[in-house]
């Protein structure tokens, strides 16, 4: 198993992963580890569908993507991994799923989340999960799309305070 | 209660408008308002509609067209619940689970199917010196788009949450890899003709023209490397530039 | 150029514009058409034709998806058309000449929509936060009526950039033209396939289909043996 590209996106399975990190990384599988879609029959089934044949998708609960993706047959598997949210992000590294590198897509603005950058916004709880998973060695960076220019979430996080 | 045909139609046209406030907190949301706002000014008064409001003003984002089937499942929903049917699925629950699946179908479908496929086809009437180019892309183009919203508004509102299925088993994603295959095929003889022709222009024998593929494969792997388009539009200019210097 | 024709490319611009992302998306914003419309009301049409198809296939691999914004291709070909249009009379450059030269000033200068598009996005946060005391006090219709002020902002947005390219453009085409023109009238009509098969290359490496350089070659080859054969 090869992990592509460990991405933080509320939105999840949606056109930025499909048409530009997919083909940009040749990746064939995409994991998605969120407790809500994995619960609602429905919901899979509109994910599942928006993914052309030919592309592998799975869906499992966050605690259970560390043995999703140590299983048999996704061996050869070129994996894009999505999270939700940073805590979901954490907590399957917290489980053993190792990535050295967090890609921040879209992290949606809401009650008590600061605006970071266009498309990110953070709130305290954030912040403390990203500097834990630094603390463990993952560098974090915060870009749309491949052409876009990858930002340090540091950066990010200045930019707001100044 | 049923709402009204012209109501229908107001929120129909008022979907063309859906992306005219976007903005990077809440997207699309004060275009969901605008195009359901008539409907619910039928449908709730007093607190009610304000209420009503309230429910729609959240985070939405969908793709433009693939909106359509989702309006009209939103409208169809609306009248339901003030019907007092039972509902299996709250508003706000519809909207946030259909947006981002929708919206990865109308991305792929639309804008990376279609729109080159019909882009590429208008480009052979162009490179012809024709004048018909743009109304070819219009054409092209419109013509699945405008059913888009037509049969998907229409069929949204006639089945309500069901609409979910009807979209899922015309494989829409599949037939986006269709049309991205087309494109490629028509790209192929759409450069080869510009070459050709260019060839002839200068008095070379076409079959040097074969050359121009690896360039092309030189440009593919640049643009993998991460350089951008525009960087190597003008490099591509100042090394043509100089190398006609060098010549003469 | 005379004002009335600098007001109908402004028009143009807006019109093409606003079709990008707040009204309609029935692709007047593509080159191919803005293009050629700019030529159109400006009585050169084969100019914006020939402006359009050069820069149509340029960006055509880059969509427009969620909140990541493409480059400015419809600014850059109604404002190319414009320059170009303005060079050839105002400077009497020969055409294929004043196409490839303002295409070199358009270019770079549409990276300024991105710019602009990001800040009306960003002003159109304001619009929704004050649709929101709007609800708060009952007034539904102000609600709505803020979701068009955003449209106006998108319209501000494309005449803003437009101006840019067109008054930027033409202040550096009156003093690079003569410089450029040497270098670029030797180049012939070679210049004119780099701009078709760079985008070819974007497009095919940017696809998210298996084996697409395959198929494009494939397709590529056999059109031009074919069309040697004939």
């Amino acid at each position: 198993m090869s992990l592509v590209l460990t991405r933080i996106d509320n939105r999840l399975i949606h056109g930025q992963v499909l048409e530009s990190w997919v083909p940009s990384l040749k990746a064939n599988c995409i994991v998605v580890a969120n407790d809500k879609v994995a619960g609602s029959t429905m919901q899979k089934l509109l994910m599942e569908a928006s993914v052309p044949k030919g592309i592998r998708v799975i869906i499992g609960m966050v605690d259970d993507i560390q043995a999703i993706l140590s299983s048999e047959d996704l061996v050869n598997a070129r994996i894009l991994l999505l999270f939700a949210t940073s805590s979901d992000a954490l907590s399957a590294f917290r489980q053993g799923v190792s990535y050295e590198r967090l890609n921040l897509g879209n992290m949606h603005a809401g009650a008590g989340k600061v605006q970071c950058s266009c498309t990110i916004a953070l709130d305290p709880d954030d912040v403390e999960n990203l500097n834990a998973l630094e603390r463990n060695g993952v560098t974090i960076a915060s870009q749309c799309v491949p052409s876009d220019k990858a930002v340090s979430w540091h950066k990010m996080v200045k930019l707001t305070k100044r | 209660m049923n709402l009204p045909a012209l109501t229908l139609i107001r929120s129909f046209f008022r979907m063309f408008l859906l992306q005219g406030s976007w903005n990077f907190e809440r997207m699309q949301n004060l275009g969901v308002i605008y195009i359901v706002g008539p409907a619910l000014k039928r449908l709730y008064q007093g607190d009610d509609l304000r209420e009503a409001y309230q429910r729609h003003i959240g985070y939405f984002n969908t793709h433009p067209f693939m909106a359509a089937p989702v309006f009209g499942a939103i409208l169809c929903l609306e009248e339901k619940r003030v019907a007092g049917h039972d509902v299996s699925f709250s508003v706000e629950d519809f909207k946030s689970m259909i947006m981002a699946p929708y919206a990865a179908i109308g991305d792929a479908l639309f804008w990376g199917g279609v729109r080159p496929l019909a882009a590429c086809t208008a480009l052979f009437f162009a490179v012809k010196g024709s004048l018909l180019a743009p109304f070819v892309m219009l054409g092209c183009f419109n013509i699945p788009h405008l059913l888009m919203r037509f049969w998907g508004f229409i069929q949204g509102y006639s089945r309500g949450v069901s609409v979910v299925e009807l979209v899922q088993r015309r494989r829409l994603p599949d037939l986006a890899i269709r049309c991205k295959e087309g494109t490629l095929i028509l790209l192929g003889g759409l450069c080869a003709y510009l070459v050709f022709v260019t060839c002839g222009r200068h008095g070379v024998e076409a079959g040097w023209g074969l050359l121009a593929l690896p360039i092309i494969y030189i440009y593919i792997w640049l643009s993998r490397k991460g350089l951008s388009t525009l960087f190597l539009t003008l490099m591509t200019f100042i090394l043509v530039m100089t190398l006609f210097q060098v010549i003469a | 150029m005379t004002i009335a024709e600098c007001l109908l490319a402004a028009l143009v611009a807006i019109l093409c514009g606003l079709d990008r992302v707040a009204v309609g998306q029935v692709m007047i914003s593509r080159p191919i058409v803005a293009a050629p419309l700019t030529g159109f009301v400006l009585g050169e049409p084969l100019i914006g034709l020939q402006i359009g198809m050069l820069v149509e296939l340029l960006w055509l691999g880059r969509l427009p998806v969620g909140a990541s914004i493409p480059p400015d291709d419809t600014q850059a070909s109604v404002g190319g058309t414009f320059l170009a249009v303005y060079v050839s009379r105002s400077l009497l450059c020969p055409e294929p000449v004043a196409i490839a030269f303002s295409l070199i000033l358009a270019l770079p200068l549409g990276k300024f929509g991105q710019l602009f598009d990001h800040m009306v996005r960003r002003a159109n946060n304001v619009l929704g936060r004050r649709a929101e005391r709007f609800l708060l006090a009952g007034e539904l219709n102000s609600v709505e009526r803020s979701h068009l002020a955003g449209v106006g902002n998108f319209a501000v947005a494309s005449l803003c950039t437009f101006t840019v390219i067109a008054v930027a453009g033409a202040l550096l085409s009156d003093a690079l033209a003569p410089l450029f023109a040497p270098y670029l009238e030797p180049t012939g009509s070679w210049l004119y396939l780099a701009l078709p098969l760079i985008g070819a290359s974007m497009l095919v490496a940017n696809i998210n289909i298996s084996r697409s350089l395959t198929l494009f070659s494939a397709s590529f080859a056999s059109a031009l043996l074919i069309l040697w054969l004939l």
